[in-house]
């Protein structure tokens, strides 16, 4: 996997141990630098895969794999390749995830029990509001949540991913790029229509 | 990210994410903990080796299907012999232990009396 245009987030987890992987300092550093590094994106990375897959179950063993993958993989890369690299396996992994899906339907349609596709999905957690908001100010949030990732779950694929990674994760154009294995103009004309789009499906004012 | 739109989306984003039940959170980290298990050099728990004891009935599963269709089975209309592989390169063998559910469904069936076999 090539990595392309780090510079804009250079420098964020610096791995000082490359020349010495074995000794158990080391070990020990990097450990706790893709411990914090992870810790910080896991739950937005369920919430995307979630988005993308409407399961929080197989979102959670997406996420799962890409944490595995980025470890076994490109624990020795400098930390600031983590982010892209980490979307870049997740990414990977939700298309392979609708890929399978495709198939398993169309093997069990031909089986005689064709996936009806109506998966229960509940898209809001029903805890107290840590927010301290009152129960029709969290309704109308929940609502306005629901609405917009309808509307981006019907968005293409690379629409979707462009515009979840630039907009919710905040990665950069060279970073949703690598993340997405594509140039930085692709990325840019996903993100772009995924914005008109949006508005088309929701209006002037989305939420 | 300058529209205010995007803003708005974000931040609608960002309080579903603080949002997150605890039974998830900890799920997210153990999963993280068995990710950096890696580095310790020990296999993680959990997402790989439960598809171990599938492997097997899938197997079991993908014999039963063939032969219970016959030779007219050869020719599938849409589901190909790809299609499985693209099934077993995955983790996605769950749906094999199904079908090896259905096909004795459909044996059962064949029986007047529900016998099987």
């Amino acid at each position: 996997m090539e990595v392309h245009g780090m510079s804009a987030c250079a420098g964020v987890f610096a791995v000082s141990c490359t020349r010495e992987p074995s000794t158990r300092a080391c070990t020990l550093q990097r450990e706790s630098q893709l411990n914090k590094f992870l810790a910080d994106v896991e739950r937005r990375a369920l919430r995307i895969a979630e988005i993308a897959v409407r399961d929080r179950d197989e979102a959670l063993d997406l996420v799962q794999d890409a944490m595995i993958k980025l470890v076994k993989n490109y624990a020795g890369r400098p930390g600031a390749e983590w982010m892209p690299l980490f979307y870049r396996i997740l990414q990977n992994g939700i298309r392979d995830w609708h890929r399978r899906q495709k198939v398993r339907n169309r093997v069990m349609v031909w089986f005689g029990r064709g996936g009806s596709g109506d998966d229960e999905y509940d898209l809001v957690a029903h805890a107290p509001d840590p927010a301290g908001r009152t129960p029709d100010e969290e309704l109308q949030t929940d609502e306005a949540m629901r609405r917009l990732e309808t509307a981006i779950q019907a968005l293409p694929a690379r629409q979707r991913e462009a515009f979840m990674l630039r907009t919710f994760e905040g990665l950069d154009v060279a970073g949703t790029a690598v993340a997405m294995g594509c140039s930085d103009g692709s990325v840019k004309t996903h993100y772009s229509r995924a914005i008109h789009t949006l508005r088309d499906k929701l209006g002037e004012h989305w939420v | 990210m300058n529209d205010p739109n995007e803003k708005k989306a974000k931040k609608l984003f960002d309080d579903s994410v603080d949002r997150l039940d605890a039974a998830t959170l900890s799920r997210l980290n153990q999963g993280r903990h068995a990710a950096l298990d890696v580095l310790q050099g020990s296999q993680p728990v959990g997402l790989w080796t439960r598809w171990v004891p599938a492997t097997g009935v899938a197997a079991a599963a993908l014999v039963t299907v063939i032969v219970m269709r016959g030779p007219d089975a050869v020719d599938l209309p849409t589901a190909s012999v790809t299609d499985f592989e693209i099934l077993l390169e995955g983790e996605s063998l769950e749906m094999l232990e199904d079908l090896e559910f259905y096909s004795w469904l459909e044996a059962s069936d064949l029986e007047p009396n529900g016998n099987v076999g």
